[in-house]
């Protein structure tokens, strides 16, 4: 549906790509990245509004990279909605049916407004169809810009953070909405973030993009177990990344650069690599029952700080290595873990990533 | 204490400004009450006055005009776009503003009059640009074109390019998206350039002057005659200029370009 072949973007002195990409069609695909990672920049050249310096960008097979936007057949959405603040709700979801919305009175506009208010049925905001852009929330403002992008029957939707202006309530209708466009009417999507939980919530293929170079394409699982590259790793929030290389004399160990081993399932590859483990893989051992198993690691350290973050807590442990772990709040209070005492910490060999 | 010292400062911002705004208002204010409503009654009573105050404003205007048709297109590539030698055009725009206008005359004169290379080439065609209606339009375009271009460039470049680009994947063609979507959202910053020029081209006299002495323009009446008859004589047209600007501008502040203040509280 959407193919970028060996795509390159500059704008002033960053650069992204080259980038190869395929998104099939029907897909919610998530082009995910930190701030400045020139995710944007790869939207708007799908888009045509930005020219690529190198490539090619294919949309329904086609070979659209020197079409022009207008030409493309893509709705775009932004962060902040960008009505038209000129028009009225009603005429900012016109203006993709009818080129001569607002330079045609009488009979071509009264012709518009069943389609007009047939989006906006479907996207919730039927009752602001006379409202001003400026007197609408963000959630308002974010539904009327996708009736307004799909009034022009675009063959991909493409997003650009569509939800972070907008409050927590107005995000999880949004998400249904989305959702709902992509599978009850086939509408293939690209939508940016930074934002994790966005992704996880929407998206059904991540693509991940740091520094202006893609690291990883996969499902939203394999991305956050399996990351492919050590920014990946630390993009999808693996608080655990250690130098490592094979342990001596132990194939299924790796020495970590810190100190200290971890068992990994299978041999440990040759070379010079990072060791990834989540926060949320480890577990704190509570203290006369080590229940090790077979391929973990047992580890023994001593609690540098504590950090609460509502009900799940990150354990800062000093093995060393400094380990993170996420720890429930009940657990924390079960478990008496607390700053300046000493834990055991069970590391499953599974869990154990190596990049 | 820590409360009183944002008062005191913003007191003194107000003396200050009060000091500029009276040295502003005191010669005309001086000048109109100095005239009273009689002189004004005797300006609009004289033939050359009324002429010539229609002359400068439909000179203006149609400067304005031509300026609207060449500028507001330059003004939104120069907003919109990065290239070789932006920074040279915009300095080109600027220039006539730092001419000396009796300079700035001179230098039309040796293109546009009798010897002058696009002057020597209308000639056969009838038109001239010395002592004519249009050599004063071309000197007020001259000398007042930075103000509706530069205004123009600005309040272009205040508007989200990204409108464009959604109105261009809604359909628009550049022209469309620039028509539909961006000059509706500049069009006050536009008409307060156009005014700011039409001001500055009604009040021109330097290059006015030295390509078309007459017909005379109002700055140039009133020359004329405070060199021949002294102040009194020169007072009639130079009030009812000031009147004429005063009315216009304050129109154009207060019921066509309102929406500045809303916006700026919108925005906070």
């Amino acid at each position: 549906m959407i193919g970028l072949r060996g795509v390159e973007v500059v704008a002033g002195d960053f650069s992204v790509g080259p980038l190869d990409l395929d998104v099939p069609a029907g897909e919610y695909a998530v082009l995910l990245g930190p701030s400045g990672a020139g995710k944007t920049l790869v939207l708007e050249a799908v888009a045509g509004v930005r020219a690529v310096s190198g490539g090619a960008v294919l949309i329904c097979g086609e070979d659209v990279t020197s079409m022009p936007a207008e030409r493309r057949g893509v709705g775009l959405v932004f962060q902040d909605g960008l009505l038209f603040p000129h028009l009225t709700v009603a005429q900012n979801i016109a203006y993709g049916i009818g080129a001569a919305w607002s330079l045609w009175p009488g009979r071509r506009r009264r012709a518009l407004r069943p389609e007009v208010a047939r989006l906006a049925a479907e996207t919730g905001v039927a009752d602001l169809l006379d409202r001003r852009p400026a007197t609408l929330s963000g959630g308002e403002r974010q539904r009327v810009a996708l009736a307004r992008a799909l009034a022009a029957g675009p063959r991909v939707l493409l997003l650009d953070e569509p939800l972070s202006a907008v409050d927590a309530d107005a995000r999880e209708g949004l998400q249904d909405l989305l959702r709902r466009l992509n599978i009850d009417e086939g509408l293939t999507v690209v939508h940016v973030t930074h934002d994790l939980g966005e992704a996880f919530a929407v998206g059904g293929l991540f693509a991940v993009l740091v520094a202006g170079r893609l690291q990883q394409v996969g499902a939203p699982g394999d991305v956050l177990r399996r990351p492919a590259t050590v920014e990946v790793a630390r993009f999808t929030g693996a608080r655990n990344v250690f130098e490592a290389r094979p342990a001596p004399g132990d194939s299924s160990c790796l020495a970590l650069a810190l100190g200290g081993t971890l068992r990994i399932s299978g041999p440990a590859p040759a070379g010079v690599h990072h060791a990834v483990v989540r926060a949320d893989a480890i577990t704190v051992v509570p203290e006369g029952c080590p229940r090790v198993g077979e391929g973990d690691t047992l580890l023994t350290g001593r609690v540098r700080r504590v950090v609460c973050a509502g009900a799940t807590s990150v354990v800062e442990v000093d093995v060393p290595p400094l380990f993170r772990v996420a720890v429930a709040a009940r657990e924390l209070e079960a478990l008496a873990i607390e700053q300046g005492g000493t834990v055991s910490l069970r590391v499953p060999a599974a869990a154990v990533h190596v990049v | 204490m820590r409360g009183r010292r944002p008062s005191l400062f913003w007191a003194a911002c107000a003396v200050a400004g009060a000091i500029l705004i009276a040295f502003v208002v005191l010669p005309a204010a001086s000048m109109i009450v100095g005239a009273g409503a009689g002189l004004l009654g005797e300006a609009l009573r004289q033939d050359d006055i009324r002429r010539s105050l229609w002359l400068t404003a439909s000179a203006a205007l149609i400067a304005t005009a031509i300026a609207f048709v060449v500028g507001v297109p330059l003004a939104y590539l120069l907003a919109r776009r990065d290239f070789v030698g932006k920074r040279a055009i915009e300095g080109i725009i600027d220039l006539p503003i730092v001419f000396p206008h009796t300079a700035a005359g001179i230098a039309l004169l040796t293109v546009y009059g009798r010897e002058g290379v696009i002057g020597r080439l209308l000639a056969p065609f009838g038109i001239s640009f010395t002592e004519t209606v249009a050599g004063i339009v071309l000197a007020m375009l001259f000398v007042s074109l930075p103000f509706l271009v530069d205004t123009a460039r600005e309040t272009f470049a205040l508007v989200d390019e990204r409108y464009e680009h959604v109105a261009r994947t809604l359909g628009s063609s550049p022209g469309g998206a620039f028509l539909r979507v961006t000059f509706p959202q500049a069009w006050r910053g536009v008409l307060s350039g156009a005014v700011l020029m039409w001001g500055r081209g009604i009040s021109e006299f330097g290059a006015v002057v030295i390509l078309a002495y007459n017909p005379k323009v109002i700055s140039v009446l009133t020359f004329e005659r405070f060199e021949g008859f002294g102040l009194r004589a020169a007072q009639p047209p130079a009030v009812l200029i000031v009147i004429v600007a005063f009315v216009v501008f304050l129109v154009a502040r207060t019921v066509l370009l309102p929406r500045r203040g809303r916006s700026r509280k919108d925005a906070a």
